[in-house]
């Protein structure tokens, strides 16, 4: 329940001055996502992972030229799929069966386990040992935005709870004075729209939703007016106190008003806590190097990179970088090389630098798109149309055993034949890891016992080794 | 000699192609080595015309005339030609003289000096009065003219057009329609119309006429002369006959029928009673898995297709944990030759037999589904309370009865100023200092007859059609990741709060939404169907069937929870958990929307000009798609070869990219709404912007037919359904087909849940919490009502009233019950905690669009202007009109809206939520907007007053009460070291003033 600071001097001004309660943790609050609705933390078992990072590559990577090698398609390029093949495809539209295309790709081994990479992602390739690739993904949904709404929320409507949201609404927050799931959305230009649902709280008060951020501006409104002084802004906010506590007591001690006066305490805080995040000044040359920030292709995903870290360290549960432009309906070579170059080397920077920060065993990291490609080509231009059938994510960190391949699918990375994961089971893994049991988290929403997995989610047990 | 030569450039297929006569002076005959050899060689950028001069006689004339390739028979024929007159040519009629010059279709040629009158159209330039004009005429007895007089130097486009109107061979052309210098888009609008009860039965031969008008010193030109069959095609666009629209609309899924080789009685219902009925039957069978019951069996198999059935991957299972009947079990294991049975049985078709296994009928005892039963209205007896004398409404004795039945006493009432400002923000979402020239009221009586006024007052309808908006997911783009704009859909907004206004009854309300288009002549409202068509519409998807499907889940979903607060959504894969609802009966109320769709309604009845602009733009844009697709599949692109829209457009010629520009132009000033049209309705569709669009095809929209889907899967096609309710609910009349007819069900004596759905919302609306709280949720797993009695008698008042949403507000704004004060009393809330009693009012935040609005209007900035297209929101600064006129397209809905909990118009929104974050203060204290607030509401403190009284004016805007002594000191010592915009950000940012006190 929520602590009543009705015994502490909620103006302290050097406090307010000086950003001193900024501590990690410090102070036992509720959510500040949701002061007023905030159930206590959930732990069902061991977390083994405290934060999670998704790295969402919307538009659809292919599965067959990243972490899927099919030698076969290299024989039968040109040739149409096999009709035992053929007869597993789901019947969907956008599953064209003609005319095979190797990957442009070469495939290599890599680390001690020897997973094989595509050259498009040497970097990433380094880290090769602490990924759980995951080649046996799959749903029914072929068109991007239901699509996205799958892979974050479960159904392809997009009305419930983001994975993000429902992590928050188990774990609470570690920080109250930022926002606790923050999602950047980078490279939206193209044609895929970011679907609000991926960082929306769905029928969950909506305090548990994202808080979208732009790496280069950071939290809105989080800078005071150039003309207004920290001493009026402290009149300000004592005057405000002192109306609400009067105002507070009329109304017969609502917790919701008790909510609104935390509110403005916070938001002082978070008006220093805030732009700190932002600044990486204080990052030395060595780790924005790691993040490639010098190089004009990646800056920007190496920039979302390097704060998603940042935001980590500070306390922050759920970071969701959306990285548009994988949908490669013709010239995948192109296509797939330039965002390669965007985000591989950020991404790798990202794994090294937790690595080496000693946060990579506490924070869960997700790379995945919304669904794969054809190993078609799709008409005559050389790229491949979407396929939900069978695609790879991988996660790392968070109490992942790296260095391992969960399922399979067939000769073609047509359709996941072995161990298929679907959407439901890849967010019961995640909620797992911070120590979630999908199946007991609930929300009481129109008299139903709402949980994240409605489709029956089961967490991947062997990821965790 | 002839000096020029014409161009006649036939359009139509049978006259050939375009051809040049030979161009020169030179008699070949006589000089061998002198002459052209070929044609005149012309850029294909133009630059070059040729032209016929033509002069008088000073008699009947044909100086140029032409055979067609073959005779015309059809039933309307273009010509269009170029004209000029030198300027020096022209007498004016004045003089006794004047002009003449025509062009004349015939049947024959007649030769040189033939009249090609009396039935023959002609069409060119006549005396008409004072001046020389356009004409048409048959004879000299229907002859018409033209308002455009002839002027010299100066070429004209004349296209005429001569139509049967009784179509087929052997009738009269009989019908000639004249434009001069036509745009595409006036198809409706010739500058001169004739007609004629005599005229030429077909068309052989065109030529040109002089007369004894024409002189022999006159100089006319014609130019360009050309034929063609339809409008598009006069205009050098050249339709392909062959229409391929993208992409063809799937075959409706059919259930084949074949012969079946087994018999449901007497092969397969043996096997299922022997094995399995014995745990999977009745009304509690094992693992809720029935299979005596053909609804929910079908959700054990697909049809046709055994060996993706789960009943038969159950009975061959290996798997002693899978195995079905299970190995240690008393039923036997199937016999190898019974599961043939039933594989079979499933391949065939899944037979049934009713009679043997009829479907149950679900019933319920669940309150919600009882009739309304209108309760006695009794105070509870004195001298427990003087409640008495506190009653002001029927709705105070419901409400003190509970509460003496708890021993709970409720509050006092509010003061005046409270009163006034919750009525205000309630009724209107302003502050009561936005009404100029309102007095404090002082008595009960005047708060009521300020409530009456405020019911009728625009600012009620904008705050109250708010709250319709959000039960109807209302958005101005269509969502998913596309997400194109509806730059109509404005106009439902502005007809909920044109019905708000005016106290539209409720069931008319709710016939015009479901069925507007349906309803005949004035009565149609089209507008009104926004309310179906505002469900979001992926335009990525290629799968027609999922693309239609997804909209009837939302349109099914919104329509049932808006007005019966039914969640239907889990009948959508299987028979509902809970509530008696099958998934029958939701693919049957589906079946009543199955034969429509949104689109963009044409909103003018007689709109010919728009009608034809639409055709036009569909016949061209077609065409140049089906060239492109035939383009690329001649490259050997394999099917389906898909093109989308845009590029169709890039991919016109600059001639057909003009036209279709002009189309589009013109087609979108014709007023028209984001509405929904059944394939019956007498609507007019305009084409919507979408990468993969629904097709528009009537014809085939109307043979869409419904079926069950198993498991909610679009592929798993099970049998067809016809329009229906709920069985629970009693049988659908064989009648019912239509959604008038589900919208005269909805609001029947039969259905108790409409009225009592719509008042509790109100209910809640007022309160911040209905008397049943889960407003959306009727079902037994909502929240049962706090007092079932008072939602029966205000749902009887409802209907009795003529379902009068106004006299449900005035019955609630008058009661005791409402204007109660918010004082805390502990005795009560050890009884009572949550206030379920109503024994205080219960503060409560106001909603997104009450915050920013009322901002705006204390700080004297607010822009009342009504209706109309939807104002951005980029910087919000930029538009200061009441925040529902904000744009409201999804994923983009305004932060100052979104921050305080506006719904994201995904699905219906029965009741909104209060979040409490740190972002608000931080937007209330540092954005823009606040900014300007502060600053504007100082400004209006300055001009109205000295400074010394600004404090108590500024509270008194703000909270629309007077500051007391210490609240005036307070501020003014704020006031010693900050400035004025600095107090008005503050007071902006107290709870009282963003909260309803």
């Amino acid at each position: 329940m929520p602590m009543t600071k009705n015994h502490r001097n909620w103006i302290d001004r050097r406090s307010f001055l000086y950003g001193s309660g900024l501590g990690v943790g410090a102070m036992a609050f509720q959510s500040l996502a949701c002061a007023s609705e905030a159930k206590p933390n959930v732990v069902h078992h061991t977390a083994t992972a405290s934060s999670v990072i998704v790295l969402f590559m919307s538009g659809g990577p292919s599965q067959v030229d990243t972490f899927d090698p099919k030698p076969d398609l290299d024989r039968l390029e040109g040739k149409d799929v096999p009709e035992s093949i053929a007869a597993t495809i789901p019947k969907i539209k956008r599953a064209g069966i003609k005319n095979l295309m190797r990957s442009p790709w070469a495939f290599h081994e890599h680390g001690d386990s020897g997973i094989p990479v595509s050259e498009l992602f040497p970097c990433v390739a380094n880290h090769v040992d602490d990924l759980c690739v995951i080649r046996s993904m799959q749903h029914d949904n072929p068109v991007h935005g239901p699509g996205e709404c799958v892979a974050l929320t479960g159904t392809a409507a997009g009305n419930r709870p983001s994975i993000g949201s429902w992590s928050l609404y188990g774990l609470g927050t570690a920080n109250e004075n930022l926002p606790a799931f923050i999602a950047m959305n980078l490279h939206t230009d193209g044609m895929q729209f970011p679907q609000g649902a991926g960082w929306g709280s769905g029928f969950l008060p909506s305090g548990f939703q994202g808080t979208i951020v732009d790496p280069s501006t950071g939290i809105r409104h989080v800078t005071m007016p150039p003309q207004t002084t920290d001493q009026q802004r402290m009149d300000q906010l004592e005057l405000i106190r002192w109306f609400n506590d009067r105002h507070l007591k009329q109304s017969g001690d609502l917790s919701e008003l008790k909510a609104r006066l935390d509110s403005y305490e916070t938001a002082f805080r978070m008006q220093t806590s805030a732009p700190d995040l932002f600044d990486l000044a204080g990052e030395t040359q060595q780790t924005q190097d790691l993040y490639q920030l010098e190089n004009p292709q990646s800056k920007t995903v190496g920039k979302a990179c390097l704060l998603a870290r940042r935001m980590v360290e500070r306390g922050v549960r759920f970071v969701q970088v959306r990285v548009g432009g994988w949908d490669a309906h013709g010239n995948i070579k192109a296509n797939h090389s330039k965002m390669a170059s965007r985000t591989d080397g950020p991404i790798a920077g990202l794994l090294s630098d937790l690595k080496q920060r000693d946060l990579l065993k506490s924070t869960l990291v997700v790379w995945a798109g919304e669904f794969g490609r054809t190993p078609t080509m799709e008409g005559r231009g050389n790229g491949r149309d979407h396929s939900p059938a069978g695609y790879t994510t991988w996660m790392a960190g968070g109490g992942v055993k790296g260095g391992q391949i969960i399922g399979a699918t067939d000769a073609l990375g047509y359709v996941a034949v072995e161990r298929p994961v679907s959407p439901h089971d890849f967010h019961a893994t995640i909620l797992h890891a911070l120590g979630i049991d999908a199946n007991r988290l609930t929300y009481n929403h129109h008299g139903r016992d709402e949980v994240p997995t409605v489709f029956g989610g089961e967490s991947i047990q062997e990821i965790f080794g | 000699m002839r000096r020029f030569t014409i161009a006649l450039c036939c359009l139509l297929a049978f006259c050939g192609v375009p051809r040049a006569d030979e161009l020169g002076t030179a008699d070949s005959s006589a000089t061998d080595s002198l002459g052209w050899s070929d044609q005149w060689t012309m850029s294909r950028a133009g630059g070059a015309s040729q032209w016929f001069e033509i002069r008088g006689t000073g008699n009947r004339n044909n100086p140029l005339r032409r055979k067609l390739e073959k005779t015309f028979d059809g039933d309307q024929i273009f010509v269009r030609f170029q004209l000029r007159y030198d300027a020096a040519s022209i007498d004016t009629p004045d003089d006794g003289n004047g002009e003449f010059f025509v062009l004349w279709l015939d049947e024959n040629d007649g030769g040189d000096s033939a009249g090609h009158n009396g039935g023959v159209p002609n069409v060119g330039i006549h005396v008409n009065g004072k001046t020389n004009a356009f004409m048409a005429r048959f004879s000299s007895s229907s002859e018409s003219f033209g308002d455009v007089p002839l002027q010299g130097d100066r070429v004209y486009n004349v296209l005429a057009c001569l139509s049967r109107s009784n179509p087929g061979s052997g009738h009269a052309f009989d019908q000639l329609s004249v434009w001069i210098d036509p745009k595409i888009t006036d198809a409706a609008k010739p500058a001169i119309r004739c007609t004629s009860k005599d005229a030429i039965r077909t068309v052989n031969w065109i030529g040109f006429s002089s007369g004894q008008k024409t002189e022999p010193s006159d100089r006319i030109s014609v130019s360009e002369l050309s034929l063609a069959a339809t409008w598009l095609e006069s205009f050098g666009l050249k339709p392909d006959v062959k229409l391929v629209r993208d992409p063809a609309p799937p075959p409706p899924p059919a259930v084949v029928s074949t012969t079946p080789t087994v018999d449901f009685a007497n092969d397969v219902y043996p096997i299922l009673s022997q094995h399995c009925f014995g745990c999977h039957s009745g009304d509690d069978p094992e693992s809720g898995l029935r299979l005596d019951h053909y609804d929910e069996l079908l959700n054990h198999v697909s049809p046709r297709e055994a060996g993706s059935s789960p009943l038969v991957l159950l009975v061959e299972s290996k798997d002693p944990d899978k195995q079905m009947p299970p190995p240690d079990g008393t039923a036997k294991p199937l016999s190898p030759d019974q599961i043939a049975v039933l594989r079979r049985w499933i391949d065939e078709g899944v037979t049934w037999d009713h009679q043997q296994l009829p479907t149950p009928i679900l019933k319920s005892d669940h309150w919600a589904f009882q009739p309304i039963t209108l309760p006695e209205i009794t105070l509870p007896e004195p001298p427990s309370s003087n409640r008495h004398d506190q009653a002001r409404t029927p709705v105070d004795s419901f409400i003190f009865r509970k509460q003496e039945s708890l021993g709970v006493m409720p509050a006092d009432s509010a003061d005046w100023p409270t009163l006034q400002r919750r009525i205000a923000l309630d009724l209107t979402g302003l502050p009561p200092s936005a009404f100029p020239g309102l007095d404090q009221a002082t008595s009960h009586e005047q708060l009521d007859q300020w409530i009456d006024q405020l019911l009728s007052s625009q600012a009620y309808a904008e705050r109250w059609g708010r709250f319709w908006l959000d039960l109807a997911r209302w958005a101005e783009s269509n969502g998913h990741q596309h997400n194109r704009p509806r730059p109509h859909a404005w106009r439902y907004r502005d007809y909920i709060i044109d019905s708000f206004r005016t106290d539209k009854p409720y069931d008319l309300f709710i016939l015009e939404q479901i069925a507007g288009d349906e309803l005949p002549g004035s009565s149609q409202s089209l507008a009104a169907t926004g309310f179906l068509a505002a469900a979001r519409y992926s335009g990525n998807e290629l799968d027609k069937e999922i693309q239609r499907n997804d909209i009837l889940v939302d349109v099914v979903n919104t329509t049932a929870q808006t007005f019966l607060g039914m969640t239907m959504e889990c009948a959508q894969c299987h028979t509902h958990k809970f509530d008696p609802i099958t998934i029958r009966d939701y693919y049957r109320f589906q079946a009543f929307f199955t034969r429509g769709q949104p689109g963009n309604l044409l909103l003018t009845k007689d709109a010919p000009d728009a009608k034809l602009w639409i055709d036009a733009r569909q016949q061209l844009f077609d065409s140049v798609h089906t060239r492109l697709v035939d383009n690329k599949r001649r490259s050997g692109v394999p099917d389906p070869v898909l093109v989308i829209p845009k590029s169709v457009v890039s991919g016109m010629n600059s001639k057909e990219r003009q036209a279709f520009q002009d189309l589009e132009d013109a087609i979108a000033t014709a007023p028209q709404v984001w509405g929904w049209s059944g394939a019956d309705s007498e609507t007019t569709v305009a084409p919507h912007e979408m990468r993969w669009p629904l097709p528009h095809d009537r014809a085939a929209l109307g043979k869409q037919k419904t079926y069950l889907r198993i498991r909610g899967d679009v592929k798993a096609v099970g049998p067809e359904v016809r329009p229906g309710w709920p069985a629970a609910f009693g049988p659908t009349p064989g009648s019912v087909s239509s959604r008038t007819d589900l919208a005269e069900w909805l609001v029947s004596r039969d259905n108790p849940l409409t009225a009592r759905v719509w008042v509790n919302r109100i209910w809640q609306w007022h309160f911040g919490r209905g008397i049943v709280e889960t407003s959306g949720d009727f079902g037994t797993q909502g929240t049962p009502p706090t007092h079932p009695e008072l939602l029966d008698w205000l749902a009887g008042e409802l209907i009795e009233s003529g379902w009068s949403t106004r006299h449900i507000h005035r019955l609630i704004l008058r009661s005791s019950t409402y204007r109660q004060s918010a004082t805390f009393s502990q005795s009560n809330f050890d009884v009572d905690p949550e206030c379920k009693t109503i024994w205080r009012w219960v503060p409560r935040r106001l909603e997104s669009e009450a915050i920013r609005d009322s901002i705006l209007a204390v700080a004297g900035q607010l822009d009342r202007t009504a209706g109309g297209p939807s104002v951005a929101d980029d910087n919000d600064i930029s538009s200061f009109r009441r925040s529902v006129y904000l744009q409201q397209q999804r994923e983009r809905i305004p932060e100052s809206l979104t921050l305080f909990d506006s719904p994201p118009a995904l699905s219906t929104c029965s009741r909104r939520r209060t979040s409490t974050v740190s972002l608000q203060p931080l937007y209330l204290l540092n954005s823009d907007f606040m900014q300007s607030a502060g600053i504007a509401f100082a400004d209006r403190l300055r001009q109205s007053t000295d400074k010394d009284q600004s404090a108590a004016v500024a509270v008194r805007l703000a909270l629309g009460r007077d500051a007391t002594d210490d609240e005036i000191a307070r501020l003014n010592e704020f006031l010693d070291q900050n400035s004025i915009e600095s107090m008005c950000l503050a007071l902006l940012n107290l709870s009282e003033f963003l909260y309803m006190n």
